[in-house]
This record gives C-alpha cells, sequence and structure tokens, in this order.
C-alpha cells in the first residue's frame, strides 16, 4: 500500500492528513457521513501507516457508534459454535475492530482450552509458544482487516482463541470449529507447530472459511478448502515480511522440521511435490497439475493432498499479476470465498467463481481476469 | 492375525502406519480379547475438523475409519498398543 501512486490512494492520504492534524473532524455522528463518506471512513479505518494512526482510530471508532445491525446480527448466532454463512451486508455498517486476543496453556493435556496464559494488551512472558501464537493470531487478524476489510474470521469481530502446548509430542495444528490448537511436535521430525506465521495463518482461515464458503471438508471441495487456508497463511507471512509474490518462498510451514529431516517446508505452492524427500517421511506427494491428480480414502479423500493443484494456480495468477500477491490476486480468491460459492465446489466451479470475481471487481476485459483464467488453464483445471 | 493403522491427515498430510502381527506373540489372547470388545461397523461418520487426523485400523475382514475425535475408549487403547508393539 505504500508508496502507491493511485489518486484515490493519495486523496485518502490528503483527507487522513487533514483530520489527524484537526483540520477535518470526524464527529461520531450520522453528520459524519456527511463530512466524510461511508467508503472513506472504511478506507481510512484500513490506512497500513503509522503517519494516519489517527485518523483511522477516529474513522473506526465513528463507524462503531453508527451500526444499528450489530446487535442483531450478535443475537442471530449465539455462540457461533457451528459453521454458519454471514450474509454480506453494506460495507459503511460494517465495524472493524481491532482484534480480541486470549492464548491458552493446554498444559500436554488434551483438554481444551486450558489455562489462560496472555491476553490481549497483555505483555509477552517467557513462552515462545505463547509469544509465537498471540503475534501470529494478530499478523492474521490483520491482513484480512487491513487488506479485505474482514472484521475477524466470522467478520463480527469474532475474539481470537488459541490454546498451546497441546496434548504430548503432538505433531500437528487444527481449528476445531471454535480455537486454534497448537501441538509442540516430537522433537525429531517436528518442531512446535506456532513456530511457523503460514501455519498460523492457515489455521485462522479455516475459521474464516467455515464462517464464509464453508466448504465441505472432503474431495475437491475439501482440498479447496485446504489451499485457501495455505492461500492466506502464505499471505499473512508475505505481508509480514513485506515481500512481493517474486520475492516470496511461498512455502508452508517453512522451519517446522528439526534438522534431522530432509526438507523445507510442508508445502510448496510454487512447487508442488518438492518440499520434503526424507528417507522416514518419503517423499511429498503433492501434485502442481490434474495429471498428478489422486483419489484416496485417507485424508478425507486426499484434502491435503490435491490442495496442490490450487495452491499452484493462485501461485502463478500472483506471479502473473506481480506486486503484492496479498493485493489483487489475494483480493479475487477473498472476493471468491466471500461470494456466493457453494460448499460442495469442485476445481471447476471454483476456478470458473475466481475468473467472474475478477471479472466482477476489475473488467471483463482485464489483465486480472485474464491472469487468473490463464493460471488455472495451466494447472489443467478447465 | 494381522493389526494395521493408518494415520492420515493432520496439517502436514503425512500418512503413517504401524502394524502387528500377534500370533505368535505371549500376549496374543489380550489383543484378541480387546479387539472382540470393540464396536466394529458402528462408527458414525462426523463432521470432519479441519487438520484432524483421519485413522483408518484394519484386522483381517473387518475396517474402519474413525476421525481423531473418535479415537477414544478401547479404540485408542488398540491403537496406542499397534503403535507401541509396532515401535
Amino acid at each position: 500500500m505504500r508508496g502507491s501512486s493511485d489518486p484515490g490512494q493519495i486523496h485518502i492520504r490528503r483527507i487522513g492528513a487533514a483530520i489527524a492534524t484537526g483540520r477535518i473532524g470526524v464527529a461520531p455522528s450520522s453528520m459524519s457521513c456527511f463530512i466524510v463518506p461511508p467508503y472513506l471512513l472504511e478506507r481510512l479505518a484500513n490506512l497500513d501507516d503509522p503517519r494516519f494512526e489517527r485518523a483511522a482510530a477516529a474513522a473506526r471508532a465513528s463507524r462503531t457508534l453508527d451500526d444499528p445491525f450489530r446487535s442483531a446480527r450478535v443475537q442471530e448466532r449465539p455462540g457461533a459454535r457451528q459453521a454458519q454463512r454471514v450474509p454480506r451486508e453494506p460495507i459503511a455498517r460494517r465495524t472493524l475492530e481491532p482484534p480480541l486476543r486470549t492464548i491458552y496453556d493446554a498444559g500436554n493435556t488434551e483438554s481444551l482450552p486450558g489455562r489462560v496464559v496472555r491476553k490481549e494488551g497483555g505483555p509477552a512472558g517467557d513462552d515462545q509458544s505463547v509469544t509465537e501464537a498471540y503475534d501470529g493470531l494478530g499478523r492474521t487478524h490483520e491482513l484480512f482487516r487491513l487488506a479485505y476489510s474482514r472484521a475477524s474470521i466470522d467478520d463480527n469481530n469474532l475474539p481470537l482463541d488459541a490454546s498451546v502446548h497441546y496434548g504430548r509430542d503432538y505433531d500437528n495444528a487444527f481449528w476445531n470449529g471454535t480455537q486454534m490448537v497448537f501441538g509442540d511436535g516430537d522433537g525429531t521430525v517436528f518442531r512446535g507447530f506456532t513456530s511457523s506465521l503460514s501455519v498460523i495463518g492457515h489455521e485462522l482461515t479455516h475459521g474464516v472459511t467455515q464462517y464464509s464458503a464453508n466448504l465441505e471438508y472432503r474431495g475437491q471441495s475439501g482440498a479447496l478448502n485446504e489451499s485457501i487456508s495455505d492461500v492466506f497463511g502464505a499471505l499473512v507471512e508475505q505481508r509480514a515480511l513485506r515481500q512481493g509474490a517474486a520475492e516470496a518462498s511461498w512455502l508452508i510451514g517453512a522451519g517446522l522440521f528439526t534438522d534431522q529431516v530432509q526438507g523445507v517446508a510442508l508445502r510448496s505452492m510454487m512447487a508442488p511435490g518438492t518440499a520434503y524427500d526424507d528417507d522416514v517421511l518419503g517423499k511429498d506427494p503433492q501434485p502442481a497439475t490434474m495429471s498428478g491428480y489422486r483419489e484416496t480414502e485417507d485424508d478425507n479423500g486426499g484434502v491435503h493432498l490435491n490442495s496442490g493443484i490450487p495452491n499452484h494456480a493462485f501461485y502463478l495468477a500472483a506471479i502473473e499479476l506481480g506486486g503484492n500477491a496479498w493485493e489483487r490476486a489475494g483480493q479475487i480468491w477473498y472476493d471468491t470465498i466471500t461470494g456466493s460459492l457453494p460448499e460442495t465446489a469442485d476445481f471447476s466451479v471454483f476456478a470458473g467463481r475466481t475468473a467472474d470475481a475478477a471479472a466482477a471487481r476489475y473488467g471483463a476485459d482485464s489483465v486480472e481476469r485474464r491472469a487468473v483464467a490463464a493460471a488455472w488453464r495451466k494447472v489443467g483445471v478447465t | 492375525m494381522k493389526i494395521t493403522v493408518v494415520r492420515s491427515g493432520g496439517i502436514a498430510g503425512i500418512s503413517t502406519s504401524w502394524e502387528v502381527t500377534i500370533d505368535d506373540r505371549d500376549d496374543r489372547d489380550s489383543w484378541i480379547g480387546l479387539i472382540e470388545q470393540l464396536p466394529w461397523g458402528t462408527a458414525a461418520r462426523t463432521r470432519a475438523e479441519p487438520d484432524r487426523y483421519s485413522y483408518r485400523i484394519r484386522c483381517a475382514r473387518r475396517q474402519v475409519t474413525l476421525a481423531e475425535q473418535q479415537l477414544t475408549g478401547p479404540w485408542r487403547e488398540l491403537v496406542e498398543r499397534v503403535q507401541d508393539a509396532a515401535g
């Protein structure tokens, strides 16, 4: 976003500067809509620039006070335990609040959530897993809030809960429908699962998918569910590292393996099938194109296997577009999962919807739509 | 008689299997006792939770697939016993 020459952006920055210096007031009343229109408030609230911190905060406060739909929405979803689709609402009605994180320590048991060890705004302690989880949740929340104006994973400011130190030597991390859970790894093959930002982003994105497209976790729709978590997990990491598409590693779970494993990560979106090749673990089995698609009963029908195909399609589209992948390519994928995608969508349906989303946002003859369509063709999805 | 456990899924998506042949083991009877009390064929398919493990347990002609959340009681006992015996 920084260094943008977009005239709209410059206009917003000028207004932001005016608010920050007190030349324009942002009154928390409906009158403010005349001074600063809702779409500008929205963009101001999302400005990722410390110079406009005050303006952004003022804009956020203004919108928070002007949101008659919020209490109704809370009543619609008591507990929000089960997967539910959230209806799209007019952008000016949504509030975008900062994250509300709570980190728990499961104490190497399988009881969830465990003991509270850090709340929002609390100081960092000595436990590295707690710090990594807290920071990773923050980075993920930030990508969705600032890049896509999404208010937490449910788009209604859901508090973020995560438990660390789950189980004994537990080689996994997961989203259980309400919270994230991270194991410490066994120390021989895997290190602790909070050590990778793309893994934390991956888990939280399962929550986003649950509250949006709610793709069925089986077969191709399950592989899409997995791929969406890899896509936004990678984007959280790229945005945190300020890496453009061309500089990024496109690895998921880099650094999770110990030195004893011949491998760099769990998956590679740039080159699916090349993340590891180890005498104990075997070789990364992911296909990059439909010619390598495999039917299997294990892993809910190969959801972590065939996700290599949509992963690679995203990579190809992002590389073709260049710049920051979370901007145009990420926006198109985000529009797709928050649109009217069926829960049982297969690769072909999803590919069509991404092209439609690109056309809707950037135009039917845009480079964005053409890049997306070409990416799917290259991986053999038509 | 062979008992095979295949664990698939997890965020890593790496499958691991363990196998034990019980015929010549001293504790053969206790294995058979455990296998006979298992509710084979009654496990309902649950809503899959993202990145959880999936367990496929096979013993002679009987086979069951369980989500990680369903691996409780005697099922868990069997799987842990197979994992220990397989080293």
